[in-house]
């Protein structure tokens, strides 16, 4: 019996984890972390786009994670001319992961 | 003390226990006007599921437009909801979306209930004291 309430407790702190993990906000860093990372001036890159993978070779958000690296590079003409939203980008996911962090200050949990 | 389960049913998981930590201050009159004014305005978590599916047949972000977060909205329904990644991270992460954001509307609804306060004197509008 000990054996089983132990390893209750054990899969209740998990769900407790799964439940409180604040998914969006790693999703957002983890992006901006991986826009810091890429080569904007490389000729093939690889890319997680599952359209691209599909087989689509253009839809309207092509180019915007390089236009978002070219801006941290500093060569804002060539970031335009690649996507025009990523100045925008940038200030949209910097005031979500501001709200983000936030709510997660503020927010305590009952129950 | 009023209990969450008779005044809002429909609540499950996580807000209900938040909801229940708020309703615990008050007593059963307080409880049915917050109840009343929480029911119309929060947001159920399966429309956010089912506007965020739409994204996959190129409407993308509409659960963000809903939720407010105007920004965010645009900047997905600009880029096919950046590519698919959004809508697909959204999809798995709907609950806390709608969970944020009827936090927020307990928490509006709450104030605006201890600005009427000489109807209603001892609203604790403040749940982190558990008196």
């Amino acid at each position: 019996m000990a054996f089983f309430s132990y390893f209750e407790f054990q899969m209740k702190r998990i769900g407790n984890f799964i439940r409180t993990f604040p998914l969006e906000l790693v999703f957002w860093i983890g992006a901006l972390i991986g826009i810091l990372l890429i080569d904007p001036y490389g000729a093939q890159h690889f890319t997680l786009c599952p359209l691209e993978n599909l087989g689509f070779h253009w839809c309207p958000g092509c180019g915007l994670g390089r236009a978002m690296s070219l801006l941290t590079k500093g060569d804002f003409q060539a970031s335009w001319s690649m996507h025009p939203l990523a100045m925008f980008a940038f200030g949209a996911i910097g005031f979500r992961i501001f709200e983000l962090i936030r709510h997660l200050k503020t927010t305590n949990y009952y129950g | 003390m009023a209990n969450v389960l008779r005044h809002l049913p429909e609540l499950e998981g996580m807000e209900l226990g938040y909801i229940q930590g708020i309703l615990k201050n008050m007593d059963d009159d307080q409880a049915n006007l917050f109840a009343q004014v929480y029911r119309a305005r929060r947001k159920d978590n399966q429309m956010v599921l089912i506007l965020c599916l739409l994204g996959f047949f190129g409407f993308a972000g509409l659960h963000r437009f809903i939720l407010g977060q105007i920004g965010l909205g645009i900047l997905y329904i600009l880029t096919l909801g950046l590519c698919f990644i959004g809508t697909i991270v959204d999809l798995v992460n709907y609950k806390s979306l709608a969970y944020e954001y009827n936090i927020k509307v307990a928490h509006e609804t709450l104030s605006m209930m201890s600005n009427n306060s000489n109807f209603y004197p001892n609203v604790n509008t403040n749940p982190n004291d558990k008196a």
